[in-house]
């Protein structure tokens, strides 16, 4: 009873660990984009996986930093440990606890500190620092793994090579090291696991255009989860579980004894082999990027998923410029770290608003225009209205612009939707969603109130405030990236989006249709922009100039299906659908409704904040986002729940057992 | 007997500022099987290391067949150590531990071969080449370490307690194979032990060594049979080592009664330490012998019988062949040239270092 009893236990322990996993795997072969739903088994996450020159391009870099950053810690770590084995007995063990001291610290402290040692020491934040920064977290990691095998061989062993006339050198490679191997082995695979594993030390110290997978995976996720990315994850899960059992299984075989022997070498040598393999590998590559093949570099700091990225090998076939692009999630991400100068890039493409704070806080470079002749191509309009952010004209080229705007299910509304009013009708209680970001939510209040969305007035904000807490109980959720999916998935009437999401979903969901309302709303503009500390201004200039060139601002255009400024664009579109598309081209009388989001100051960003803290804390409808949701998600709900019971149960069965047990033998 | 090999002259070594041999002088003749004895801490492991090279002495020399090799590195000294866990190295076969030292001094194959060969015949181990050191038992193990070692051709061998993890039985085989080897090769062998019986058997002198100072030097006989300290004389066999006072010469008092020796020159009336060995005691009817006393103990010992016998309040350790029942009246008797007289040493330390002058 008892033994059936531990295997379901213990069953249930190894449950509750890999479930989560599972279902990410599942989800990996999984042939629809919709959480939660079984559409049929499909490879194609994988192969779209494989065609992301991005992805390759981060994969390749997580590689090589493990390999290089395993390599040398492991050769530093088994160097170390030789030096602590001959050390004192009190030595040894204030290094020894010197040593783990970095595996227990926090990640983010670990993190922040190398990020502030390398802006310190005036290190510009490249692919060398992401090494160092690997290579001593790893460190631990080899010690702790090498050191008890140290310990644990026989000294004299060592002592007897050199009496038969080794050098100590020789006695080293020919005795202590293949003794230590498989500690040696099982610690490369553990720094080897952990350097592609880590994130957070990553994200804080890798240079401009460096993504490994980890920093890759965030990115895509903050945008919204690809199926690729189950694809992924579940690859990075299976190399590390096996490389984790390789590391397991090293030191292992040498407790076994008995004949294994054989076996072992074997397996040490095959081991071996892999391993230089791979450092070969890794330091021919490593060779091939760092030998700079020439001066002509450009970096570039985007939002995720904004470009073709034909486009971008394109421009570096036709300049011979070396492009290192990379993706921000949010414009403050984009900010702290542009502002910090941690990482250097020649051309941003921020949002308004956060053009507008760069400038006032001195970021920006002015762009000189005659480098720029396609600015002819960007239509006068969007010039004017640009205004709104860079008053002068001076600071910014826009590559992108769209409004916020309501999307909403013809299946399931029968109204005429014109207005925000829509979103205050109690028919449609539970089944509205609303944008989480302060000021989304605070546009659609303001402009179905009559205010300006950039009110500074704190009345009106007041007046905001209570018609959103008035709205509360009707609204289903407050969410960011699910509008698109429970749009697409018929599982809400209707929600606020940006433009620029509508004609996907459409693609997807044929009954939906997006309007801009009648009261006016935001419109929003990306630019890019040169910052002040840019190391390559005229690439910067040349890749703007090469964006404007209407055939490639179309390729653009097809890719992300957000509206161009560019004039150009329009002649060379050739769907009438798209062209036609209120969502893509609002015609100029819905313009003149809209305004940019300006820049509101620090103290009207503090107003802002502190009354979207009162929304949110109103009512507990937030807290019920998940409410509606699938029925995989209740059984997951309901699964955990039982186990924990269970678990208890057995538990407390247990402890009363031993109980009686204990009383008995008394 | 022939020259000195090696040569240690006012050695001195300290752990942690604790002193393990203070101003040690010992010499090593060519061909000489000797053992270091003592209890452990006693300084004879760390004088083997100094020879081998696998420590340095703080002072003092070390000459080996005429050359300074204080300061030579192990690898370099034409001798080799047998290491008391044997050390095999357990990521090679037989063969491959066999040939360790022959290819770093790269020999031809050919001769590497031949020398497995040999070295394994030696050691009666033939046709053993390809198993690996952790499927030889202990005893096994230990003939591989030593057939590693002798394939170098070594002037010296240096063998640290070798036998110390083999059962008694195996022990007591891998002395006469020892011994044999030693014959066969001609060599000078460094023993070190804290067995006596390992000392007795083997050796051709006995160093003893108590507390980093040598203790007596001599053949097995000469340590047995004329301890020149209670410790010697403790450390070597059973022994009775009773208080007594040199009347004159020849004459000792021991329990209160007078007995005949053969010593001379310690003085009159001077306190001494008299040593008598068990097997040396003579029990005899009770007016014959010296003194009188009655068996308390009786314990069957397989060769002899060894008895406790109570007399003037000394407990007398005897063994005879001869069984006498406990609660017998007996007389105790000693042949003078048996009776062992030794100068009393004020405190321990000074019975170290009063030898070593």
């Amino acid at each position: 009873m008892a033994k059936y009893l531990k295997k379901i236990y213990i069953g249930l322990i190894i449950l509750f660990l890999y479930l989560p996993i599972g279902v990410l795997i599942v989800s990996s072969f999984n042939n629809t984009k919709v959480l939660g739903k079984w559409g049929g088994f499909t490879l194609d996450w994988y192969k779209n996986l494989f065609e992301n020159e991005a992805i390759l391009n981060s994969l390749k870099n997580t590689l090589l930093i493990a390999v290089l950053a395993a390599t040398i810690s492991t050769v530093l770590g088994v160097l170390g440990c030789v030096a602590i084995s001959k050390m004192k007995r009190s030595t040894k063990s204030v290094i020894n606890g010197v040593t783990n001291i970095p595996m227990l610290n926090a990640e983010i402290v670990t993190g922040l500190a190398f990020m502030l040692l390398f802006i310190g020491i005036g290190m510009k934040l490249t692919f060398n620092t992401l090494l160092i920064a690997h290579i001593t977290f790893c460190l631990p990691y080899v010690v702790l793994s090498v050191m008890p095998k140290i310990e644990q061989s026989d000294r004299s062993m060592y002592e007897a090579a050199r009496d038969l006339g080794a050098t100590p050198l020789q006695a080293f490679f020919k005795i202590t090291l293949p003794e230590i191997m498989p500690g040696v082995l099982s610690g490369f695979v553990m720094a080897f696991t952990m350097s592609i594993d880590d994130f957070v030390i990553t994200y804080f110290t890798r240079g401009s255009g460096i993504d490994t997978l980890s920093t890759k995976i965030y990115t895509e996720v903050k945008k919204g989860i690809k199926p690729e990315m189950y694809a992924l994850s579940t690859l990075l899960f299976v190399t590390v579980f096996i490389l984790m059992i390789l590391a397991n299984r090293a030191p292992s075989e040498k407790r076994e004894k008995k004949p294994m022997s054989r076996k072992k070498r074997i397996f040490t040598f095959a081991a071996s082999g892999v391993v230089a393999v791979l450092i070969i590998i890794a330091f021919i590559f490593s060779m091939k990027d760092n030998s700079p093949t020439s001066n002509k570099e450009l970096y570039v700091y985007n939002w995720g998923e904004y470009i073709d990225p034909e486009v971008i090998k394109m421009f570096e076939e036709e300049t011979g410029y070396k492009v290192y692009y990379e993706e921000f999630e949010t414009n403050e991400d984009m900010y702290t770290i542009v502002d910090r100068g941690a990482r250097i890039y020649d051309v941003i493409c921020p949002s308004d608003y956060m053009i507008a704070k760069m400038i006032e806080n001195g970021l920006l470079a002015e762009i000189n225009y005659e480098n720029i002749p396609n600015i002819s191509y960007i239509g006068e309009e969007y010039m004017e209205l640009s205004k709104g952010f860079d008053p002068e004209n001076k600071y910014s080229v826009p590559y992108c612009y769209g409004t916020v705007g309501i999307m909403y299910n013809t299946t399931m509304v029968d109204d005429v939707v014109d207005s925000w009013d829509i979103l205050f009708d109690e028919k449609y209680a539970g089944n509205i969603l609303m944008q989480a970001s302060v000021r989304d939510a605070f546009c659609v209040a303001l402009s179905e109130l009559g205010y300006s969305i950039n009110s500074l007035n704190e009345d009106e904000i007041k007046e905001a405030t209570e018609l959103l807490i008035k709205q509360k109980p009707l609204v289903q959720a407050y969410v960011v990236d699910q509008v698109r999916d429970k749009m697409i998935d018929n599982r809400a009437a209707i929600g606020v989006i940006y433009s620029g999401e509508a004609e996907y979903m459409r693609e997807e969901n044929p009954d939906l249709e997006y309007v801009v309302p009648k009261e006016g709303t935001n419109f929003w503009v990306d630019s890019w922009v040169i910052p002040s500390n840019a190391e390559n201004k005229e690439a910067a200039e040349e890749w703007i100039n090469f964006m404007c060139r209407p055939e490639i601002a179309l390729l653009n255009f097809e890719y992300i299906l957000y509206a161009s400024p560019n004039t150009g664009v329009k002649e060379l579109i050739e769907d009438e659908e798209l062209l036609n598309s209120q969502a893509l081209y609002p015609s100029d009388e819905v313009l003149a409704r809209c305004e940019v989001y300006e820049y509101l100051g620090e103290d009207g960003d503090a107003m802002y904040d502190k009354y979207w803290t009162e929304v949110g804390a109103a009512s507990s409808e937030l807290a019920d986002e998940e409410e509606e949701d699938t029925g995989m998600g209740r059984m997951f709900v309901i699964l955990n729940i039982v186990g924990i019971v269970l678990v208890l149960v057995l538990l407390i069965v247990w402890n009363i057992r031993e109980g009686i047990k204990e009383r008995k033998r008394k | 007997m022939s020259n000195k090999l090696i040569d240690l002259v006012n050695i001195s070594k300290s752990y942690d500022n604790e002193l393990i041999l203070d101003d040690l002088n010992l010499y090593i003749r060519e061909n000489e099987f000797l053992t270091l004895l003592g209890p452990s801490g006693c300084g004879k492991t760390t004088t083997l290391r100094l020879i081998g090279g696998f420590e340095s002495p703080d002072q003092g020399k070390i000459i080996f067949d005429g050359q300074d090799i204080t300061k030579l590195p192990p690898h370099k000294r034409t001798l080799n150590t047998v290491f008391q866990k044997y050390a095999l190295f357990t990521h090679m076969t037989i063969a491959e531990n066999i040939a360790f030292g022959l290819k770093i001094k790269k020999k031809s194959k050919a001769y590497i071969d031949d020398k497995i060969k040999y070295a394994l015949k030696l050691v009666n181990l033939d046709g053993y080449e390809n198993r690996m050191a952790d499927q030889l038992s202990g005893g096994q193990q230990q003939r591989i370490a030593i057939a590693r070692a002798i394939v170098n051709e070594p002037k010296v061998l240096l063998l640290d307690e070798p036998l110390g993890a083999l059962d008694l039985k195996l022990r007591q085989d891998m002395q006469y194979e020892l011994i044999r080897l030693k014959n066969e090769l001609g060599i000078t062998f460094i023993y070190v032990t804290h067995d006596q019986e390992e000392a007795l058997t083997m050796s051709d002198t006995i160093v003893v060594m108590n507390q980093g100072y040598i203790q007596q030097i001599g053949t097995p006989e000469n340590i047995y049979n004329e301890p020149e300290n209670a410790f010697v004389a403790d450390f070597i066999g059973d022994s009775n080592i009773i208080d007594g006072v040199m009347i004159e010469d020849k004459v000792v008092e021991i329990l209160g009664t007078k007995f005949a020796c053969v010593d001379e020159g310690f003085g009159n009336n001077t306190p001494v330490d008299v040593v008598i060995r068990p097997e040396d005691v003579e029990l005899v009817s009770p007016q014959e012998g010296i003194i009188e006393g009655v068996v308390s103990h009786l314990i069957f010992k397989g060769v002899h019988y060894e008895m406790e016998v109570q007399a003037h309040g000394y407990e007398w350790l005897v063994q005879s062949t001869k069984l006498v029942p406990v609660g017998t009246k007996v007389g105790i008797k000693v042949d003078p040239f048996n009776i062992q007289i030794m100068n009393k040493p004020a405190s321990e330390d000074e019975e170290a270092v009063m030898l070593d002058e």
